[in-house]
């Protein structure tokens, strides 16, 4: 803040106003689209301080805080997809043609692709902070039976492509935020073309975006409840971002 | 430092010092600025982060990058809503399922362009008028058309719409870096972004219905509809790469001996990095972005 006060509090008082209204309009605008968005844009706001205390006890894995957080977070939601398309096409249920199957097949190597991605990401930037590999629990799926993996694929896709459009307010690190919007586009390529594959026309239906054309977004809280039952441990998402 | 880099430097570091009874005092300026010209507005508006950054991130400027999206939201959105209100339209789409998933499309775009304006109008930025399209691409008659029948043929109608897709997923993902300042507008390009995405998913899935080569994301098997060197072929250009980085920057190995390679039968290289190369969607810059509008506009 030093130079600025130095060149001036005439071009600082100049300036400011050209820059703040639109956060703070906008904030409101948001504010009405979605409660979960407004929540996660409050979170995001206020607290910087970082939380390393919490104890990863037995069974719990903490994501930990700031970029490394996101990441983490990012790789949970990568493992847990890529896990599912791996049962799936180890074992396809009957009612699936043969070009959903090159389909599936497709999207369970971009979903290896992508944890993997962020596991090397993730060593590279931070290793002592990289949670290990989870265990997934998909017992409540039923594999032989194409409804239910297609009913658990689409909950997947949606609540990835939620969980990174919520999580680019987290992100500090321009390059960490480039690499989410590379990843979220396909992501809902996939949401997509598995709604379609349920009832055709469903892409991008009111259950997923909203009267301003807004896609969801989700908070990390929201997506990790979301997810928790799929996984074995117990995820601590609380400092993700922060 | 330059007095404008100071300024977008100043607008970015001192948010934090607003409070609510400035805002009748701000937006009173702003809508001066606003009036006072685009030549003015955009480096003020801008927000660096730092003065290492202000050099990556160059010229381009939040307001750049909301006019910018207006641009491609209003091509689409014209794009749709023209052939919905097309005399023929129920022949034209050939089943209530096509012609309804284009409703839907369009409703969004349209929807995209009432927020974007709404944003600028927030700011007191003047709105930019919608520009004159031709999508068959003649720039109204001045020169051969590129897609003659757009309006006539569906294949063609899907395959422009495949193209603006495409390339507006491209274009939104090459601004939030310009956004990661104002976590209230990088929420809205994020899941104005995946809306496009969705889109973009849908088309290419009608016209996989109808036939055409290709996947509902971008691969390196989709039967190109752009020729390789031309202007249109820039919203596909650099999509094929295999390279992906992390900061350092240290480049992602991506090996057949690699836990990725999965599903049955395990692949060679070469068809490993194709599936790396559908996994992440490339962006473009403004100025590319730009170029492929303007094949639209006259």
């Amino acid at each position: 803040m030093s130079n600025i006060t130095q060149k001036g509090s005439d071009e600082a008082e100049f300036a400011k106003p050209l820059y703040t209204p639109i956060k703070r309009r906008s904030f409101f605008m948001y504010a009405g689209a979605t409660a979960g968005a407004t929540a996660l844009l409050l979170s995001g706001c206020d607290d910087d301080e970082g939380d390393v205390s919490n104890p990863t006890t037995t069974g719990t894995v903490n994501l930990g805080s700031g970029d490394v957080g996101v990441l983490n977070y990012a790789y949970a939601l990568e493992q847990l997809e890529a896990a599912f398309y791996a049962q799936v096409i180890a074992n396809f249920a009957s009612g699936f043609s043969a070009d959903e199957r090159t389909a599936l097949t497709a999207i369970a190597r971009h979903e290896a692709i992508h944890r993997d991605f962020f596991k090397t990401a993730i060593t590279g930037a931070a290793a002592s902070q990289i949670i290990p590999g989870l265990t997934p629990n998909f017992s409540a799926v039923n594999f032989s039976d194409r409804g239910s993996v297609l009913a658990t694929a689409k909950t997947f896709e949606d609540l990835g492509v939620a969980a990174y459009n919520g999580a680019g307010a987290l992100i500090q690190n321009p390059a960490y935020l480039g690499i989410a919007g590379k990843i979220v586009s396909v992501e809902a390529r996939h949401a997509a073309y598995i709604r379609d594959l349920i009832s055709n026309g469903t892409f991008a239906d009111n259950t997923t975006v909203d009267s301003n054309g807004l896609d969801k977004a989700m908070t990390v809280a929201q997506v990790l409840t979301a997810a928790q039952p799929f996984i074995r441990e117990t995820i601590n998402g609380s400092n993700v971002g922060k | 430092m330059d007095f404008l880099t100071l300024l977008a430097r100043i607008a970015d570091l001192s948010p934090a010092t607003t409070f609510p009874s400035d805002v009748s005092a701000r937006r009173t300026a702003l809508t001066r600025l606003g009036q006072a010209g685009a030549a003015v507005l955009p480096p003020v508006l801008a927000a660096l982060p730092s003065l290492a950054d202000a050099k990556v991130l160059n010229n381009s400027t939040i307001l750049d990058a909301i006019k910018l999206a207006l641009t491609l939201e209003y091509l689409e959105s014209e794009f749709y809503t023209r052939a919905l209100a097309l005399p023929n339209a129920t022949t034209f789409f050939g089943s209530a399922e096509n012609r309804n998933a284009i409703q839907t499309i369009a409703t969004h775009e349209n929807q995209h362009v009432a927020l974007l304006q709404r944003l600028l109008t927030e700011a007191g930025a003047v709105i930019p008028a919608k520009p004159n399209f031709d999508f068959t691409g003649s720039k109204n008659g001045a020169q051969s058309a590129l897609y003659p029948d757009v309006f006539t043929n569906l294949d063609t109608f899907l395959k422009v719409a495949q193209l603006l897709e495409d390339a507006g997923v491209r274009a939104y993902k090459g601004q939030v870096e310009f956004l990661v300042s104002d976590n209230y507008l990088l929420e809205a390009f994020v899941r104005t972004h995946s809306t496009e995405a969705r889109h973009a998913s849908h088309i290419r899935t009608m016209r996989r219905q109808r036939g055409a080569v290709v996947k509902s994301w971008v691969s390196p098997s989709d039967a190109a509809i752009t020729t390789a060197g031309s202007t249109p072929d820039k919203a596909y250009a650099g999509e094929a790469t295999t390279a992906q980085y992390t900061p350092g920057p240290r480049v992602v190995p991506f090996e057949t001996t690699l836990p990725i390679n999965v599903g049955d039968p395990l692949l060679n290289r070469e068809a490993l990095l194709a599936k790396v190369a559908e996994a992440f969607d490339e962006p473009v810059d403004a100025a590319t972005a730009t170029e492929l509008a303007q094949l639209f506009i006259y």
